[in-house]
């Protein structure tokens, strides 16, 4: 499972933002002629290769440096089920994986260290982990191992944040959960390589949802379940079955990996790999020195790594998109549902002119360079199955706009350029936004300039941008100040949204209720949608319907560029990071310069 | 002597605790709290979130959390980083010698240079030296220090590669060996370096205007007319009345020591207690904000003290009996 938490790396952003904005030289003064970047309908991974074209022979016993791009020293909470920050996974994700493989569309298959098969009725799941997969240490990984980590993450004692769906829907979870069971009813070890896992319902997220990360429990042994997260052997000494083995750690800042010759799917081609936390400011001159073979190129140092000619340049959609929201209404916390209330823009028509109105190309390729292009709908391409191209979206078409809100009834009674509401009044719409970076407020002010132009008064809320975290408080509080937000989501691994979007769900920001959206994501996740054409079929029609409706304007979607140097060989990417680290190599002794 | 000290220690105790009180309330203050940005995550399940919350205690009330934080202080229990899953004192621990190293090298550069280039200034103004050295002073104050790290960055590590470009120590080397203090010397130099060089000049523009202004006093007039050679001027009576103020200005420098500096820390990814400190309010780690805020706010009253225990050594005038 690849499950992406963008929280912490948001709030990394926010604060490398506050450092750039102060350090950052101006880049568009230095801006060599800008070649236009394709659009939407045809955009897709293939604008940047999603992997590395080198095929010289391999050197043997290479070793290649990995620069971990971030502004703060990673936490050291080694554990795919204890870990908070982006950068704490990115370590993780060289010497430990998870059982199942994965295909493109992130949904499992039988590439991994472990098979499964799927019961009739498609309630339980039969894992069975192959015969020389072993930890670090030389224990084996086993059935129990598996089950150690369910019984983990589902203790009242556990402190971390892997505690959702599917896990808290096998069958007896609730009650271990809630301290009232020893086991959990629903899971047996059949034998030491083998387990089994039953559900309360079928659904298909199971097949990228499930938990299969595995606990050493005899490493572990000893150690309190409350107290794990700051054990020695998850912070010092973690130990995984990835093909690298962590050697040293130098907290916070660098770790050294060294081969496991005992990986199961045979040797790694890499004698060591060292990872080093690198500035963003100076990440692209390190690659361009051969400081470092891999980094993550931002969009403010993008045309100077094109132009480098020691390293490649690889790219993937990353799995989010930003978007410009409406406040439709509140959450009333003791039923646990949205309630839309909210009669400011109810008027669909009003929706749409507003999204009519705003011009995402040409923000896309100004302001973000070509990195992000206008986003047509809330599921991105980095799902090539279920990303509904043919959506239309709204590109700009300021007529249109305008026509829909005279029909509206937005008109101007007064003259003044602006329109007033159905009943005459003045009629303002506060827009919130986050501060950042430096691309923000320009931005902002330009949307705003967009919808004066078609008689709309938009207002930045209070005069200014927002904090991250006083921006997050205000918009789940339903803060009566705001009509209307820009912010962004990170979708995870999984097509299905509903913790997004159903009237239930408190992250439904938007407050947006809608019976049919409900109906199609429940029929998404349903018995019948474990058929993939009619999966498809129905997040095609839902993503039409929300594109028909827009509670939210989708805005953009994201490139994730990676620079390599050239002697790195193997690489592939899969929304944006490495896939399998086992097929990395490199062609050359020494970094090409 | 002892008697003033003590009561200077015995009155920064209320001291402290106002400003415990205050340091919580402003924390507590800030919008949002280590669990807002998670929500960020849409496979959170709200419930447990709540649960979470409760479990941290903060829902309670914050008279309540400020009781129960300050008695866990006194029994020296500084909480847990929400962060870092792990204790505040680890989380310190683990960055705070980075930047003693840091603040320490820096504030030696800092007054190696700026003693030398200060009597130089002072001694010989209008002179072509003095005048380099002034040329050099208002470049210093007029250049950001996270503009000035950069540069050296560029230069020394990427243009001529003479110093590493990150990091506090290599990840391949063994501690305890002396190859491993060279390595950790060896990071160090340029973020020392881009701080001292900005830092000095103050020091210098201040020392040079001590002299000037001691040179012309009338018991140096009565010195150099009792036939006292030049030098003995210098080293006897001018040097030592003006290096009173630096003198005192030591005893605040060590505030820096513990504070460490977010730029320079940020620019060569080495982590110290500035970054740490820029983070946890980012991210809302309430318990190590407070904790480095009250640990900060101590070394610069014990700074306070330390000046003017310094100033009474040096100044027999101000001793206080």
């Amino acid at each position: 499972m690849r499950l992406k938490r963008y929280s912490k790396v948001w709030s990394a952003l926010a604060i490398s933002a506050i450092l750039l904005s102060a350090c950052s030289n101006d880049a568009s003064s230095t801006k060599k002629p800008h070649t236009t970047r394709k659009m939407a309908e045809q955009m897709d991974t293939k604008e940047f290769s999603h992997k590395t074209n080198n095929d010289q022979p391999d050197v043997a016993d290479g070793s290649l440096t990995y620069g971990l791009v971030s502004n703060t020293p990673f936490e050291g909470i080694l554990n795919k089920a204890f870990y908070e920050g982006e950068p704490d996974n990115k370590v993780i994700s060289i010497f430990d994986e998870g059982l199942l493989g994965t295909d493109e569309n992130f949904i499992y298959d039988q590439s991994g260290a472990a098979t499964y098969g799927m019961s009739e009725d498609k309630k339980t799941i039969t894992i069975k982990i192959k015969e020389n997969v072993n930890w670090h240490n030389g224990d084996p990984v086993t059935a129990t191992d598996l089950l150690y980590a369910y019984e983990v993450i589902g203790s009242p004692q556990y402190k971390g944040a892997r505690y959702y769906t599917p896990m808290d829907t096998v069958v007896g979870m609730d009650k271990y959960h809630a301290g009232k069971a020893k086991k959990i009813s629903g899971i047996k070890v059949v034998d030491d390589k083998t387990i089994s896992i039953s559900f309360k319902e079928a659904n298909p997220s199971l097949l990228t949802g499930l938990w299969t990360a595995p606990l050493p429990k005899k490493y572990l042994a000893g150690v309190p379940i409350g107290k794990m997260d700051a054990a020695y052997q998850i912070r010092k000494k973690p130990i995984g079955f990835g093909p690298y083995k962590v050697k040293k750690i130098v907290q916070g800042e660098s770790v050294e990996y060294e081969r496991n010759n005992d990986y199961w799917k045979g040797r790694p081609k890499l004698k060591s790999i060292i990872l080093k936390v690198i500035n963003p400011q100076i990440a692209t001159a390190s690659l361009k020195k051969g400081d470092i073979d891999f980094a993550d190129i931002t969009a403010d140092q993008y045309e100077q790594a094109v132009s480098l000619t020691n390293i490649e340049v690889l790219g993937g959609i990353d799995l989010a998109y930003d978007y410009i929201g409406f406040k439709l209404g509140h959450w009333d916390a003791k039923k646990g549902e949205n309630v839309m209330d909210n009669p400011k823009f109810r008027d669909k028509r009003l929706r749409q002119a507003m999204a009519y109105a705003i011009d995402t190309k040409l923000v896309g390729e100004k302001l973000y360079k070509g990195l992000r292009f206008p986003a047509n709908t809330v599921l991105p391409p980095s799902f090539p199955k279920y990303y509904a191209g043919d959506v239309k979206g709204y590109s700009m078409d300021q007529n249109k706009a305008e026509r829909l809100l005279d029909e509206a009834g937005y008109i101007d009674t007064d003259n003044d350029g602006l329109r007033e509401d159905l009943n005459g009044k003045q009629f303002t719409i506060h827009f919130a936004a986050m501060s950042g970076s430096d691309t923000l407020e320009p931005l902002i002010q330009y949307y705003i300039q967009q919808w004066r132009e078609v008689g709309l008064d938009v207002q930045m809320l209070e005069g200014r941008l927002h904090e991250f975290n006083s921006f997050y408080n205000r918009i789940e509080k339903d803060d009566k100040q705001i009509d209307m937000y820009a912010a962004a989501w990170g979708t995870g691994s999984d097509p299905d949204q509903s913790g997004l979007w159903v009237k239930k769900a408190m992250f439904n920001y938007t407050r947006w209720v809608n019976e049919k959206s409900d109906r199609l994501l429940k029929a998404g996740i349903s018995l019948e949608a474990f058929d993939e054409t009619y999966r498809k079929e129905i997040y095609k029609l839902w993503q039409a319907h929300i594109s028909e409706e827009v509670p939210l304007i989708p805005t953009f979607f994201r490139y994730h560029l990676l620079g390599v140097n050239g002697r790195v060989k193997g690489v592939t990417l899969y929304g944006g990071e490495v896939a399998d680290w086992y097929h990395v190599s490199v062609t050359e002794e020494q970094p090409v310069k | 002597m002892w008697k003033f000290i003590l009561r200077r220690i015995l009155g920064m105790i209320p001291q402290l605790f106002v400003l415990s009180i205050l340091v919580f309330m402003m924390a507590k203050a800030m919008p949002g709290d280590a669990l807002t940005g998670r929500q960020m995550d849409p496979k959170a399940d709200p419930e447990r979130i709540a649960e979470q919350r409760v479990q941290m205690g903060l829902n309670d009330p914050v008279h309540v959390q400020y009781i129960r934080w300050i008695k866990n202080i006194a029994h020296g229990d500084w909480g847990v980083s929400y962060t870092h899953k792990t204790r505040v004192t680890e989380v310190i621990g683990d960055r705070i010698w980075n930047t003693v190293y840091l603040a320490f090298g820096t504030l030696l550069i800092t007054y190696l240079l700026a003693i030398p280039l200060g009597i130089i200034s002072g001694r010989w103004n209008d002179s072509w030296m003095d005048k380099a050295i002034t040329g050099y002073n208002y470049l210093g104050y007029a250049t950001p220090v996270f503009i000035f790290a950069l540069l050296m960055l560029f230069l020394f590590s990427f243009t001529f590669a003479l110093f590493p470009a990150g990091g506090s120590v290599d990840p391949y080397i063994e501690p305890g060996t002396f190859s491993y203090v060279l390595n950790k010397i060896n990071h160090l130099v340029l973020p020392v370096m881009s701080g001292a060089l900005v830092a000095t000049v103050t020091t210098v523009q201040y020392l040079k205007n001590e002299i000037i202004d001691t040179k012309t006093r009338d018991f140096i007039r009565t010195a150099r007319s009792k036939g006292i050679p030049d030098s003995k001027v210098y080293s006897g009576h001018i040097l030592r009345n003006a290096f009173l103020p630096i003198a005192a200005f030591l005893g605040y420098e060590i505030t820096g020591l513990v504070g460490g500096s977010v730029f320079i820390e940020s620019i060569y990814s080495y982590p110290g207690i500035g970054q740490l400190f820029v983070t946890s309010v980012m991210l809302r780690d309430f318990s190590v904000v407070t904790a480095l805020v009250m640990m900060t706010s101590f070394a610069t009253l014990l700074g306070t003290l330390l000046s003017d225990i310094i100033l009474s050594a040096v100044d027999p005038r101000i001793r206080i009996e």
